[in-house]
């Protein structure tokens, strides 16, 4: 929560983004290591530091998925990108094995147009996948911001952003994936 | 705070500037040159030669001339094997990691033969500024990797300078064109120099500059475009180029290619191979295309990671000789859809920005904000070879990122770590920074150990580390084993042995005779203005005499031997008419003798 504190921010995770740049570049000029060059030794190591913690902040809170997993993570619930959403398996397995006949066919020199075909079509419906999940991440986050401004519960808290941290290892299983599609398709 | 300088050590050409009320300038030298070539010549009688002098011997002394010594930088044999055919001199056998060069029995490295070059333009800018010069920011090519900036940091200590700041040439350049007073935008930085290409992708916002993104390909530039067209000629002439025949062929297709920029065809004229060719601008564009088209790649990447359209580009800077080609400024016109900034000479450009960063540095401009980034993402070393990264390309440094080892084994006390920069997934793609070797962990079962290793790149893009077992609340040593670069020990040694020897030798002896020069001069000036024809000289003249020996007698004092030239140049101006008279006397009297015994 170090990062939402720094920027003095309730850890909500819908986040006007402008204000946040507009305090990132204020908090800056007090700390930046340019404006501590003819300081002492301690205070130049003091201003790298947190210039470099300010950084990292900036970093992570900007970027609405960085920001959801930062808060989750740092709330100890564990985030992993590695494995496929239960309910996609089936279609997994079929898109690795499309994927494993495109690349065996570029590798013996065979005709590809057709594989290449069926994997940008994969690539066209996990797109529309993961502009699913990110809708369901947008409605989580909101849904997150609700139950800090009622005061929710401690547990009712923890059951959010264990679910909160399911779409993200979910979300970003999809993400890995269309990514690997995308370079296929344009190999 | 005294003089802060900004220095541009390009691969071509090396520039010092220095803002002065207000303004940044380029200082001169003694011979009131901007522009300093990269280029050391080592004369047979061990005097080196750095800049124009070395140039000029390039064509009938290359097998003493080194230049582009920029290529070597922070890289490892198997990086520069080909450049190293350039070169006149031999690597030594011991240049796996980092290139030693034999030049004549004594080796140097890329950062000691640097160390030269700003030792040359140190001097330069003393002597402008009649004061000493200490605290310097120096440019590097944004993609530049950690041994690449580290290595140019080390070049500046070696020749007694205190890096202040290692800054990227694109964004100095952004700072040059004092685009802040737009208050808002996007700007994108094109610069395509004599070795390397950058391109950076900025935001502005209320005088601080912050990147977005930046990208680029440190082994590309003009002295490409030299090579194809040398290729050229070697096809055209179907013989294989010798070494002393190279430099008069690449003098000549500089000229060409340069002569292109303004006309549209050329006459290329290498009298040494009996070669001779016309070649049009469209030629030459039909032979560079690919590797202008090379500089677009990194273009499109940049404003992808920026996620911003082309379109969005509110400015377009142009930096680097390069640029002067018409075919660059309309691919980049094309690409980015707007006419590219050219008004300040894009040779200058980069140390006109180095030194406004070292103003504001010095404390003068609290009104501007450089908020640069990492090109490369930096990471760790997994199971299976598998690249970690731990800080993602395009982070705003200073920008840290904290990891947690253990042990494996009972009682292990040590951890290596390996620390890469790259965006590749395979250890093996990836540029090996350094090994680091946690030491001193507490003996206990495996698994126990809790290290904290914290990896934080500093403003430099240079990368710090630490660590400390959490359990025992101990800081670890950490012994660091740079991959590609000096460590800590050879470059103190390396800072000894040019004060013992390169500037010792040289300065002491320049030093000396100049003393002895002074001294005759001072001798011969004693005696002349004892004869006669000085009583003939004006009031105003024997002042100007008189104040021109004071000068001699002070100088000879110091250590200064330019000082000392100088001052006996304004005393050959001073007595210039007196040796006149003088001469006219002595040849009257010498005539006079004649006469006497031709009568005798």
């Amino acid at each position: 929560m170090k990062y939402f504190e720094l920027f003095q921010l309730e850890p909500h995770l819908n986040m006007d983004i402008g204000a946040l740049e507009k305090k990132f570049h204020a908090l800056s000029r007090q700390c930046h290591p340019d404006f501590h060059t003819t300081d002492g030794p301690e205070e130049r190591a003091r201003a790298l530091e947190s210039t470099a913690l300010l950084n990292d902040a900036y970093r992570t809170l900007r970027d609405s998925t960085r920001r959801a997993e930062y808060l989750v993570k740092s709330q100890g619930f564990k985030v992993d990108g590695s494995r496929a959403p239960r309910e996609m398996l089936m279609e997994v397995f079929e898109i690795n094995e499309g994927l494993d006949d495109l690349r065996s066919a570029r590798e013996s020199g065979d005709p590809v147009s057709e594989l290449l075909e069926a994997v940008n079509e994969y690539r066209k419906r996990i797109a529309e996948k993961r502009r699913a999940y990110e809708r369901q991440l947008n409605g989580a986050f909101g849904e997150w911001d609700d139950l800090l401004a009622n005061d929710a519960s401690e547990e009712a808290r923890r059951e959010h952003l264990r679910r909160l941290a399911e779409i993200i290892s979910q979300s970003s299983y999809i993400r890995n994936l269309e990514h690997d599609l995308e370079d296929e398709v344009s190999h | 705070m005294p003089n802060i300088v900004g220095i541009d050590l390009g691969t071509t050409n090396s520039l010092i500037a220095v803002v002065s009320d207000g303004i940044p300038r380029v200082i001169a030298d003694s011979a009131g040159r901007e522009i300093i070539p990269s280029v050391i010549h080592f004369a047979s009688d061990g005097e080196v030669h750095v800049g124009q002098e070395a140039r000029d011997r390039m064509l009938d002394d290359s097998g003493r001339t080194i230049s582009s010594i920029k290529r070597f930088m922070g890289r490892g044999l198997s990086d520069v094997r080909d450049d190293l055919t350039l070169l006149p001199f031999e690597a030594s056998v011991e240049s796996e990691n980092i290139i030693r060069i034999d030049v004549f029995g004594r080796e140097y490295t890329p950062p000691q033969l640097s160390a030269l070059i700003l030792r040359e333009l140190k001097q330069n800018a003393e002597r402008a500024l009649d004061s000493p010069v200490q605290n310097a920011v120096i440019t590097v090519p944004a993609y530049f990797n950690d041994a690449q900036r580290q290595a140019t940091k080390d070049a500046g200590r070696i020749a007694g300078l205190d890096v202040l700041r290692i800054v990227n040439e694109p964004t100095a350049a952004s700072l040059a064109y004092g685009l802040q007073e737009q208050k808002h935008g996007i700007v994108a930085v094109y610069d395509f120099g004599g070795g390397t290409f950058d391109v950076s992708i900025l935001k502005l916002s209320e005088g601080v500059f912050e990147v977005l993104s930046t990208s680029g390909n440190t082994h590309l530039g003009g002295d490409d475009i030299d090579q194809s067209l040398m290729l050229m000629i070697q096809r055209e002439t179907g013989k294989n180029l010798e070494q002393g025949q190279l430099q008069f062929v690449r003098a000549a297709v500089r000229r060409a290619k340069e002569e292109l920029s303004a006309s549209d065809s050329t006459t290329i004229d290498v009298p040494a191979l009996g070669y001779s060719r016309k070649l049009s601008r469209r030629e030459l564009e039909t032979m560079i295309g690919p590797i202008v088209e090379q500089t677009l790649v990194p273009c499109r990447q940049a404003l992808k990671d920026a996620g911003i359209n082309a379109k969005e580009v509110d400015e377009v800077v142009m930096v680097g000789g390069s640029t002067r080609i018409p075919l660059v400024q309309q691919r980049v016109q094309e690409l980015f859809e707007r006419v590219p900034h050219t008004e300040l000479d894009p040779d200058q450009v980069v140390a006109l920005g180095a030194a406004v960063q070292a103003d504001i540095l010095a404390g003068n401009r609290r009104d501007t904000l450089l908020l640069d980034v990492t090109p490369l993402s930096l990471g760790i070393e997994t199971m299976g070879g598998v690249m970690s990264k731990i800080i993602p390309r395009n982070s705003t440094v200073p920008a840290s990122a904290t990891e947690s080892f253990t042990t494996y084994v009972e009682g292990q006390t040590n951890v290596k770590i390996h620390v890469l920069q790259g965006e590749r997934e395979l250890v093996e793609d990836c540029r090996s920074l350094a090994e680091f070797d946690l030491k001193g962990i507490p003996p206990m079962p495996a698994g126990l150990p809790r290290i904290e290793v914290k990896f934080l790149i500093d403003a430099d893009g240079i990368l710090n580390v630490s660590a400390r077992e959490l359990r025992t609340e101990k800081f670890q040593s950490i012994e660091v084993k740079p991959t590609y670069g000096l460590t800590d020990e050879q470059v103190e040694t390396m800072i000894l042995e040019s004060f013992e020897h390169a500037e010792s030798d040289i300065e002491t002896r320049l030093v000396i005779e100049a003393r002895n020069e002074a001294q005759q001069i001072l001798e011969a000036c004693e005696k002349s203005c004892r004869g006669e024809e000085y009583e003939g000289l004006a009031d105003k003249e024997k002042t100007l005499i008189a104040e021109s020996i004071a000068r001699i007698q002070t100088t000879m004092k110091g250590e200064d031997y330019q000082a000392i030239r100088d001052a006996i140049e304004e005393n050959n101006e001073a007595t210039h008419r007196l040796a006149e008279l003088r001469m006219n006397a002595a040849i009257a009297k010498a005539l006079k003798n004649k006469r006497v015994r031709e009568i005798q």
